[in-house]
């Protein structure tokens, strides 16, 4: 399995691929951390001033308005295998599919690792630079310092979510393309009707809410943090199974 | 290692793509894959390397399947498609196959080296010829120094220099080597000169298995003869009256069914007619294997009476 994973982190670091989505996944940190910033304290704009808690939480759990680029690096890294035609070689050479798909999920989980780390060391530095212009640095300890490494975490969940999604579905523009309407609008429009909004707190987006919620999700019906994790690495987990038993192993043709 | 398939069946729907196929294939020797387009044979390596299920039948390596091997690149080298990840270069791509099989990457430059695309490894596969990416593909099936070779289609887009060079590489392989090399290819005229046994197949079903040098005896006398004479209309008449079918061409070419060039001549020499060009317009064998394979459909509903010619011309 070792050898599986190393395979799989060269076809990751031998293409671009994943160097473009690790920087537009700074940049959009970036500038989500700096609209916070600015609007930190508008009426209009909704946003706690700088300086309070509810402020620094946003702030910091910027990463998780990003987990769609760890998604689509996850659905590459599966779906590239049928795209580019791949498949063939990397069955021939591992004909027990189940092990290629399981070495993506370890493979992308932790290469995600280090790439999280650097989505939030840019959130950091931008908040820290920007905030503390406008009056207060935040501090990276007690809620701070969990919003943070729950955003990180989650980043990692979803490209483990991204594998998995990319198993079931093979097609890499149809992975990419269902998993930003589902994101931005199913989930969206399941979270505003009153008869489905129950059902909210247990789908990726109520679990990802739950794992990086701030004091402003307080009045919102959630689970706690580790079981909105645990959820998704549930959903992450469950169609990766469910990808290799019905669509992996299905001829590839 | 000896490759063997036993009644490999598969359907696509209603299509019978390959229908109660066996033959085998012997180390040491370039065994040819033969058949025209759509015949089954890419199905057919496709179930060998477990890569489709079979509705019936097997395929094994010294009785073991592939899916069953331990190390299976190290005992059976594959060339199937010649689709690379456009971005990543031919040498990436073999350091990929090199770290999930667990062989030193160094196998990647070894194998380069092998197929003669040691100077393009670093560049691109997007930027590759179709005879470059032939070559790749080669390398990633020589990674695993295998003693099987399971080879489909791998002269498409060679030019005559690369041909000539694949022809010499895989008969090397064979008979200098020991391994066992199983290629196919919808051109006869390609087998003649690279396999030295022959599996031939029709919609999906065996038509014939054997050395060349079997089917080439097999195939005496069954040739098509051109004749060019100025007296063409007595030479025609004369060998109609034998029973031979003639045709006779707008430029005063006569081509003569079933006959040899020396049958034809001494026919000729007989009767004091004047011949200016007496030739085989195929070899036998070119013939044997486009009557073998002819109309799929039709060869599809009338493959007791082919079987029976098959066997006839044995």
């Amino acid at each position: 399995m070792t050898a599986l994973v190393r395979a799989e982190w060269t076809k990751l670091f031998t293409t671009r691929v994943w160097l473009g989505l690790l920087l537009g996944a700074c940049l959009l940190v970036t500038g989500f951390a700096v609209l916070f910033t600015t609007f930190a304290g508008n009426p209009e704009a909704g946003l706690p001033p700088v300086g309070t808690a509810a402020y620094e939480q946003v702030a910091l759990a910027t990463a998780s308005q990003v987990v769609v680029l760890f998604l689509i690096l996850g659905v590459i890294g599966m779906t590239q295998e049928y795209r580019h035609r791949t498949a063939t070689p990397t069955f021939l050479t591992t004909p027990t599919r189940g092990r290629v798909v399981a070495a993506k999920l370890v493979g992308y989980a932790l290469a995600a690792v280090p790439f999280a780390v650097v989505v939030l060391a840019v959130n950091v530095a931008v908040v820290t630079v920007h905030a503390g212009a406008r009056g207060a640095a935040p501090t990276l300890s007690g809620d701070n310092l969990r919003v943070l490494v729950t955003s990180g975490l989650a980043l990692v969940v979803y490209a483990v979510i991204g594998v998995g999604l990319g198993a079931l579905l093979r097609s890499q523009v149809g992975a990419i393309v269902g998993g930003l309407v589902y994101l931005y609008v199913v989930e969206p429009i399941i979270r505003s009707i009153p008869v489905t909004a129950p059902a909210y707190k247990w789908l990726p987006g109520g679990g990802l809410e739950a794992l990086t919620a701030t004091l402003q999700a307080e009045n919102l019906d959630l689970l706690a943090p580790w079981q909105g994790g645990l959820l998704l690495l549930g959903y992450g987990l469950v169609a990766a199974l469910l990808g290799t038993l019905l669509a992996v192993r299905r001829d590839v043709v | 290692m000896r490759v063997e398939v036993s009644g490999l069946t598969k359907s696509f729907g209603p299509v019978r793509a390959v229908s109660d196929l066996s033959f085998t294939v012997e180390p040491g020797s370039v065994t040819g894959f033969l058949g025209p387009n759509g015949a089954g044979k890419t199905t057919t390596l496709r179930m060998v390397l477990g890569l489709e299920r079979p509705d019936a039948g097997t395929a094994t390596f010294d009785g073991a399947t592939y899916r069953s091997l331990r190390q299976p690149v190290r005992t059976v080298g594959a060339v199937l498609e010649t689709a690379f990840h456009p971005a990543r270069s031919g040498r990436d791509h073999l350091r990929v196959y090199c770290r999930a099989a667990s062989l030193p990457v160094s196998r990647a430059d070894d194998a380069l080296a092998q197929v003669g695309l040691s100077d393009a490894g670093r560049r691109k596969a997007g930027g590759y010829s179709l005879g470059m990416r032939q070559r790749l593909a080669l390398a990633t099936a020589l990674l695993g120094n295998p003693s099987v070779l399971v080879l489909d289609e791998p002269a498409n887009g060679l030019d005559p220099e690369g041909i000539h060079w694949l022809r010499g590489f895989l008969r090397h392989l064979a008979h200098d080597q020991g391994r066992t090399v199983l290629v196919s290819s919808h051109l006869l005229s390609e087998m003649e000169q690279t396999a030295d046994r022959v599996v031939i197949v029709g919609a999906g079903r065996l038509v014939r298995e054997g050395s060349i040098a079997e089917l080439r005896a097999g195939a005496a006398g069954a040739s098509t003869v051109l004749v060019r004479s100025p007296d063409s209309g007595r030479l025609a008449e004369m060998l109609r009256t034998e029973g031979h079918e003639t045709t006779e061409h707008a430029d005063g070419l006569l081509s003569v069914a079933a006959a040899t060039p020396a049958a034809v001549g001494s026919r000729a020499f007989a009767a004091g007619i004047e011949l200016h060009e007496l030739r085989a317009e195929t070899s036998g064998l070119e013939e044997l294997y486009f009557h073998l394979t002819a109309g799929q459909e039709q060869f599809a509903a009338t493959d007791e009476d082919t079987v029976m010619t098959a066997e006839a011309g044995r």
